[in-house]
């Protein structure tokens, strides 16, 4: 008696076929299900790397929009303070030319001739000597002069300089002079009297 | 401040150099201020250096150039030289001596501050310890800068130190605390277009308003560069102790002050010291970099940042040496790395703030700060060692282990190292990105950090 061989039956080969459908079908389901984990994991890498680029741009555009506010604010804020200045210099410029006119057409008698004896005698002790030449402007001469005699040694010049008060002492060997003019003394207190005609406008200490 | 003023001599025995000798002087004091009157009436300013037997040698800022002995006077103040400080010198531009060079008037004066200023009484200093963040990582993470402290920047010529120094201005805060911060930014013999770039810097970034600029440019009589960083000092102390700010003072170049005392030391005929520079150099730059500190019971602090750029690259050449026995610490800019087109170009193996330690960690910057500094060094010490190695034998020849440390180095001078001009790190992101060098290693190679910050922060496989 002749053996079939199994694989010329029909049903064994059904089965065979089905076998491998069923493991093709096994193997596809599980490549699916795991690309579908893969996209899943994917996705979540994705939503992470995301989350992490949106929080960097965020980062970065709040940092750059800092720096911008910033620049205008402080641009700003000079722009105003140094017209503020220039404001503040004009008006303190007003009050000294009003004060220096004044200044110069204050009456020569009485406690200008005082004056006029004290800066020559701080003159002589500055400069160690009586024996100086006086320079002054016209208005003065004659308050100097009358000054003078109390400082023996010391003699008016015939010119006259351009000034609104006050001395020039001059040591008679041309080696040391000694500035102490109104004009000089308003100078060298100058940074304190703007600082005083400032605070009365509100700026300062 | 008095109306008296003061003696004008005419007897002009000598004019040598920067120096000017006047004679039948009988009653200057060391230091006096003098203004020197030329024949066309151009005043000049001036400081007596010496006095005695009749004679005053006078210092002149500007120069003497122009200057004749018959018809030249001397003017001796009766005071010392003086800067009208105020808050309102914020947000200003000055020359070298102190004088507005932004076309506006001069500041409304609180009150005239003797430029020497007062020797800080060592009893009543305060030790500096709370941080500054400079915005740039390399110094944030691993040279730290504290309040109060004096760290120099050493350079060279033509290296990007200047660059660093404007965006150090730009950017420097203190971190979480509402105190007030200035910069007062000290320019000493730099180029026209230097001195531009700083101001213009400043200015388009918006931190102006809280600086103060003193510009003395290369055209400037080189005399005047010995007032420039006292005259900036100065205003520096007055915000600091009498306004309550936290001042951060950059002056460059130092080197520039130096060949100005030079200079002057050459025609006062003194016995040079090494390399010309007169022997109290030391004594000299102690003067100006002891003025930064914090003071008991006070509420601001002076710190200073000196750059001076090596002649020669030499670290041994007298300026930074001496200097670095005053200060306490260096950044050092590497040749190496500005070839390579790296900026800012630190080399942090010559580098070192030495108040580091004690201005960083738990409350002030973060808790594994020191430790992952520490590492960091380490691991790029590591990768200098394995570059020079595989110079030798060949990548080939390296271990894997190796071959790691060379990624770190890389890492480290390409993400971390390499910074845009503008670009402002906060502390945060700078220990970040040490993180991000250290977790390139294995964890058997972190032998510098607590396992716990470990746990925390390595991001390594």
């Amino acid at each position: 008696m002749s053996q079939r061989h199994p694989l010329a039956s029909n049903s064994a080969l059904e089965i065979t076929i089905d076998k491998i459908l069923k493991n093709t079908e096994k193997d596809i389901l599980s490549n699916i299900k795991s690309a579908l984990d893969d996209s899943h994991h994917n996705l979540d890498d994705s939503i992470r790397k995301l989350e992490h680029e949106y929080d960097k741009v965020i980062s970065n555009g709040k940092k750059e929009a800092d720096k911008i506010e910033k620049q205008i604010v402080g641009s700003a804020d000079i722009e105003t303070r140094n017209k503020q200045l220039l404001l503040l210099e004009d008006a303190v410029d007003k009050v000294f030319s009003k004060a220096l006119d004044q200044i110069s057409n204050v009456d020569r008698s009485g406690d200008y001739s005082n004056l006029i004896k004290s800066l020559l005698k701080e003159s002589t002790q500055i400069l160690g000597t009586s024996e100086i030449t006086v320079f002054t402007n016209a208005k003065d001469k004659d308050v100097v002069q009358s000054a003078l005699s109390q400082f023996s040694g010391a003699e008016l010049s015939s010119d006259t300089i351009d000034c609104l008060g006050g001395i020039i002492a001059k040591s008679k060997d041309g080696t040391m002079k000694f500035d102490n003019t109104l004009d000089a003394r308003i100078e060298r207190l100058k940074p304190l009297i703007r600082k005083e005609i400032a605070s009365t406008f509100g700026v300062g200490s | 401040m008095t109306a008296e003023g003061g003696v004008q001599y005419s007897k002009i025995a000598e004019i040598k150099g920067p120096l000017v000798v006047v004679d039948d002087v009988d009653s200057a004091a060391f230091d006096e201020l003098v203004e020197i009157e030329t024949n066309e009436g151009e005043r000049r300013l001036g400081k007596v250096l010496e006095v005695g037997n009749g004679k005053a040698v006078v210092q002149v800022f500007e120069g003497t150039s122009g200057l004749s002995i018959a018809g030249t006077n001397a003017k001796f103040v009766g005071k010392v030289m003086e800067m009208p400080v105020s808050k309102e010198v914020l947000g200003r531009v000055f020359d070298g001596l102190g004088r507005p060079k932004d076309g506006l008037p001069d500041p409304i004066a609180d009150k005239f501050v003797d430029i020497n200023g007062e020797p800080m009484n060592p009893e009543q200093r305060e030790y500096p310890k709370d941080f500054i963040q400079t915005g740039v990582s390399v110094i944030d993470g691993l040279m730290t800068l504290i309040r109060g402290q004096k760290l120099p920047i050493f350079s060279g010529s033509g290296m990007s130190h200047n660059l660093l120094a404007a965006q150090i201005a730009r950017q420097a805060s203190v971190v979480g605390k509402q105190d007030d911060f200035a910069v007062v930014f000290v320019a000493i013999g730099v180029q026209y277009s230097e001195a531009e770039y700083f101001r213009r810097s400043l200015e388009e970034s918006g931190a102006l308003k809280r600086s103060v600029l003193f510009l003395n440019t290369a055209d400037d009589p080189a005399i005047e560069r010995i007032i420039t960083p006292r005259v900036a000092l100065t205003v520096a102390e007055y915000l600091a102790f009498d306004l309550g700010m936290h001042v951060l003072v950059i002056m460059t170049d130092m080197t520039n002050y130096a060949e100005a005392l030079r200079e002057i030391s050459a025609a006062r005929e003194e016995v040079p010291g090494r390399k010309g520079y007169p022997g109290y150099l030391y004594t000299d730059l102690s003067t100006i970099y002891e003025r930064a500190g914090k003071l008991k019971g006070r509420k601001g602090s002076v710190t200073q940042i000196p750059i001076l750029s090596m002649p020669s690259d030499d670290i041994t050449h007298p300026i930074p040496d001496l200097t670095g026995y005053i200060t306490e610490g260096q950044i050092v800019v590497g040749r190496d790395l500005f070839r390579q087109g790296v900026y800012p170009p630190i080399n942090i193996l010559s580098s070192l703030s030495r108040l580091m330690k004690d201005g960083i960690g738990e409350g002030s910057t973060r808790a594994d700060h020191s430790e992952v500094s520490n590492q960091v060094y380490d691991a790029y010490s590591r990768a200098q060692e394995v570059r020079a190695l595989a110079g030798i034998v060949g990548k080939a020849g390296l271990t894997e282990i190796d071959l790691k440390y060379m990624e770190v180095g890389d890492i480290f001078e390409k993400e971390f190292l390499t910074q845009a001009t503008d670009e402002n790190r906060t502390i945060e992101e700078t220990l970040d990105l040490m993180w991000k060098i250290v977790s390139k290693l294995p964890k058997n190679e972190i032998t510098k950090i607590k396992d716990k910050y470990v746990d925390q922060y390595y991001k390594g496989e």
